[in-house]
């Protein structure tokens, strides 16, 4: 049987992001030579290990490694595009010839200018930690345990459902016709566990916690904590009554609600399509005046973090709202060149697809002074949403949403007293962001958001009958 | 490909492994992305990849790599990443006995859709573009997203399971805005076929019966009055009694979830009010969720979750068949070879009751009808959701006005007592994807299928 080490030293044999970034080139000089007159190349190779928690034990150990390669390319104005997974010469070169032959069936694009050119790059200190790729079945086996064990012991009634730790890195390269030319590596370390816990009349809902960091010191007591005590809520159950009520939101409802319904509006896409309700609202109010929102490529809080985006642009800090003024929109090169802008370095590739589009790297909430107990402590009669189930199904374009808050905690004079089935959430994000009470200082990191917990007033609750 | 499946078999064979699993994939991919009639994306693709599972000491080792030179290394890998597993584990994982199949299954299509010019696929998009903005002046812009797909697949077990099968795939997605003073609002549509191919666009997913369907529901939403949040009798309609059914019950009969959900320990017991009959169906001629073999090598069946409103049968893989001492309903399914097999839906519905449906609406004083969704979500206390993006008033039972942007959710465990009536007419069917970490088309359907007051939560503005 093999050893751990020796896994481990065939995962860190791939190849590397200079590599990538040789091939990247190599398929400029290519595409240029077949007559293409712009062309650009994202080349990434992951490589993550996870193990795979059912019924409270380690199922799996799972390993994906590969790599991808994304050409893009334009004959005059008419783009063409291809994807392989095949690292060999010959298979790029295939891919070239498929994207010159979509490019020659296609239609032009008048609106389209240019690839980006170069920009410059900050330094980002702490998106890669070498310790990830010296990570092996072991590791994560053993830090999956040791949070199945650390949570039951916790709350013996607990059921971990769900979990995994992982380690994952990728190194990635872009290089386009233009000079750009750029390559990074990125690395991240998580466990993540969803439990349950039988009630008196059924199942809680699922409640997930996670850490994640750029290495593998993950903090599982906080982890193990922050799933105890909101099971241990939820174990109690409560009943809801419909009406307008005060509601705080976790960064996790929050910030499932927001993506979408804010920020198809905040795209430079929508906004020049005319799919954004707010495409002419800079510089007017459109939310609470101590709401600050800004989109953050550059924190290394982040896991979202990059020095790049997905075309090569310098990722930055874009401030979006600004003490309640709507300051800007997000934009990738082809929407900002159409309006004669600069990309906020918001462009993320979908590899196999071939897609640009614009995407925010991770949003940033300023936070008030108070930590969210000392809110809770506030209200009468109110709710706390953990999560929500159907965000996915708001109207992007009117910002309306209808969702289920699940767990919703109903809170009576200043407690959490147990959890609501089945209680609904309504109403407009360009409406609730002006509901927005207070933010606390409960500050949360999470995949796509940096936030705290937000107090909002008066906020449509439907209770099941 | 046969050869380096082969290869893996034998060296998991000799690192010591119990089963192991080798799933190959070669295939033609294809996506095109169309705005406002610009193209925005057209990539083509040649995916070739192999997946190595393996069980060893009881656990489970998985690899998923694109590198076919690398395979004899890939399968000592997954054995080593399971032996780390195994020795955590209280018991070992095993797997209920198959008898292994030998196959070779091919899609006899009239259009393979690799071989459509991407002019004519072109044609096709800015044909529906048009005719979506032609429809009503109101809307402003329209998206169109096809993706088409030719892939053979590989399957070789150490039990001696040996199956090829070639796949089709053409899928069309057209996405609406409509604009009227402050107003803005949307609305989505899907088709899609595994079973036909290009053909299928230009015999019934053609641009006009696309657009029409986007169209109509964009301008609903646009006349739409907001729907009164509270608890209403109410009528669904096959899309949406299909996603019900999909949603609601369907993610909670799938062992693997249904051990840790509110519907646990619930086989045998009266789950749904009299005359309920609810079907998992993996052998229906020509729907998305259709195939002769699970990604196992199980062939698939037909599942009644629910039979004369018992909770009579869940959907299995050959793991948790084993467990729970059922049989493999062939229900394991990966979307690629960058996965392992996880139990899936394939075409759920409820089945015809014996109701006209004008006796549904009899009855209903003000109550509302729901005809299509756009998306929904599931949770393990039976908690459901689903987003409507059409729906009307029920008044003194009559359809009325539209409604704009409603949601509709509930406990499963309740609204399925809730059921009144179901029709004996029309069981209709629509093409889904399914997102349980993994894509997965499937079906699902019913026919009109009525709830009293209390079974099911509407939320809306007003």
């Amino acid at each position: 049987m093999v050893s751990p080490s020796e896994e481990v030293a065939r995962r860190k044999k791939k190849v590397d992001e200079k590599q990538l970034l040789d091939l990247c080139k190599h398929i400029i000089s290519f595409g240029k030579n077949r007559e293409a007159d712009s062309i650009e190349v994202r080349a990434i190779y992951e490589s993550e290990l996870e193990t795979v928690v059912r019924m409270g034990q380690v199922n799996s150990v799972n390993m994906t490694t590969g790599t991808q390669i994304a050409i893009r390319l334009y004959l005059g104005k008419r783009m063409g595009s291809a994807f392989t997974n095949l690292y060999t010469k010959e298979a790029v070169e295939e891919a070239v010839e498929m994207a010159l032959a979509a490019a020659r069936a296609t239609t032009e694009d008048h609106e389209w200018i240019a690839l980006p050119y170069p920009s410059k790059y900050a330094a980002i200190d702490g998106i890669w930690d070498g310790s990830i790729v010296s990570a092996d079945s072991a590791k994560i086996v053993e830090m999956t345990t040791s949070l199945l064990g650390e949570v039951t012991k916790a709350e013996p009634s607990i059921i971990p459902a769900f979990g995994s730790s992982g380690a994952g890195y990728t190194y990635s390269a872009y290089a386009n016709s233009n000079g750009v030319e750029h390559c990074e590596r990125n690395s991240a370390g998580y466990t993540v566990i969803q439990s349950v816990a039988k009630t008196e009349t059924g199942m809680t809902p699922s409640v997930g916690s996670y850490d994640i960091q750029r290495g593998l010191e993950v903090d599982t007591q906080s982890v193990v904590r922050d799933n105890v005590e909101m099971i241990r809520i939820c174990m109690k159950t409560a009943n809801g009554k419909t009406g307008k009520y005060p509601v705080i939101f976790h960064p996790n409802a929050y910030s499932q609600l927001m993506q979408f319904t804010l920020v198809p509006s905040i795209s430079g896409e929508n906004v020049t399509r005319g799919k954004s309700k707010i495409g002419d609202m800079i510089g007017q109010q459109i939310a609470n005046e101590f709401v600050t929102i800004y989109d953050d490529g550059t924190d290394p809080r982040g896991i979202n973090t990059s020095i790049a985006d997905d075309e090569g642009v310098a990722r930055q800090k874009t401030t979006i709202i600004e003490n309640g003024v709507l300051r800007s929109f997000i934009w990738d090169t082809y929407w900002a060149n159409r309006n004669g802008l600069k990309s906020t370095g918001n462009a993320s590739r979908n590899m196999r697809q071939g897609l640009v589009q614009i995407s925010p790297s991770t949003a940033v909430i300023e936070p008030g002074t108070r930590d969210v107990s000392e809110l809770i402590k506030e209200i009468d009669y109110g709710y706390y949403i953990r999560n929500v189930q159907g965000a996915h199904s708001s109207n992007p374009e009117s910002g309306d949403f209808s969702i289920v808050g699940n767990p919703a905690i109903l809170i009576e004079n200043g407690e959490m007293v147990g959890a609501v089935q089945g209680l609904m959430i309504s109403g407009n994000i360009f409406d609730l962001l002006k509901q927005v009470k207070e933010i606390s200082s409960t500050t949360r990191i999470l995949v796509s958001i940096i936030g705290p917990d937000i107090a909002f007033d008066d906020v449509n609750v439907i209770s099941k009958e | 490909m046969i050869d380096k499946l082969q290869t893996a078999i034998e060296a998991g064979q000799n690192a010591g492994a119990s089963y192991i699993e080798a799933r190959g994939e070669d295939g033609f991919i294809e996506f095109i992305k169309m705005d406002d009639g610009r193209i925005n994306a057209l990539t083509q693709r040649i995916e070739r990849g192999v997946a190595i599972r393996v069980l060893v000491d009881g656990a489970w080792g998985f690899v998923s790599t694109g590198n076919l030179a690398d395979m004899e290394q890939a399968v000592v890998d997954a054995c080593s990443m399971a032996k780390a597993a195994a020795a955590t584990r209280r018991e070992p994982i095993e797997l209920v006995e198959i008898k292994p199949h030998e196959s070779k299954l091919t899609t006899n299509v009239e259009l393979d859709p690799r071989h459509v010019p991407i002019e004519e696929k072109i044609e096709y998009m800015s044909k529906l573009t048009k005719h979506v903005q032609n429809y009503d002046k109101r809307i402003t812009a329209v998206t169109v997203s096809i993706r088409t797909s030719s892939v053979t697949k590989y399957l070789l077990t150490s039990d001696g399971t040996n199956l090829q099968s070639s796949g089709i795939l053409v899928w069309v997605y057209p996405w609406a805005t409509g604009k009227e003073g402050t107003r803005l609002t949307t609305a989505r549509y899907e088709e899609a076929s595994s079973k036909q191919g290009w053909e299928y666009m230009n015999k019934f997913a053609t641009p006009e019966y696309i657009g029409e369907k986007v169209a109509e529901r964009v301008t609903l939403q646009l006349e739409g009055v907001s729907p009164k949040a509270g608890s209403y009798p109410c009528i669904f309609g096959p899309r949406v009694i299909g996603i019900l059914a999909h949603e609601a019950l369907g993610h909670l009969s799938e062992a693997d979830l249904n051990v840790n959900s509110a519907f646990n320990g619930k086989v045998g017991e009266v789950v749904a009010a009299e005359g309920v009959n609810m079907t998992d169906d993996g052998t229906l001629e020509g729907l998305m969720g259709t195939s002769k073999f699970d990604d196992e090598g199980v062939p698939t069946s037909r599942v009644e979750i629910i039979k004369d409103s018992v909770l009579v049968e869940l959907l299995t893989n050959r793991e948790y068949a084993q467990k729970l001492g059922y049989r493999p309903t062939g229900s394991a399914r990966a979307e690629s070879y960058l996965y392992p097999p996880i139990i899936r839906m394939r075409n759920t519905y409820i089945e015809p009751g014996d109701m006209s449906d004008e006796e549904l609406f009899e009855g209903i004083d003000f109550g509302y009808y729901c005809a299509d969704f756009r998306a929904g979500q599931a949770q393990m206390n039976a908690s459901f959701q689903v987003g409507i993006q059409e729906a009307y008033e029920i008044v003194n039972g009559e359809l009325g006005r539209s409604l704009t942007d409603m949601s509709i959710s509930g406990i499963a465990t309740d609204s399925l007592f809730k059921i009144t009536g179901i029709s004996k007419e029309n069981l209709e069917w629509e093409v889904g994807r399914c997102g349980k970490g993994q894509e997965a088309f499937i079906g699902s359907g019913g026919p009109k299928v009525r709830f009293a007051k209390g079974g099911i939560t509407f939320g809306g503005s007003s």
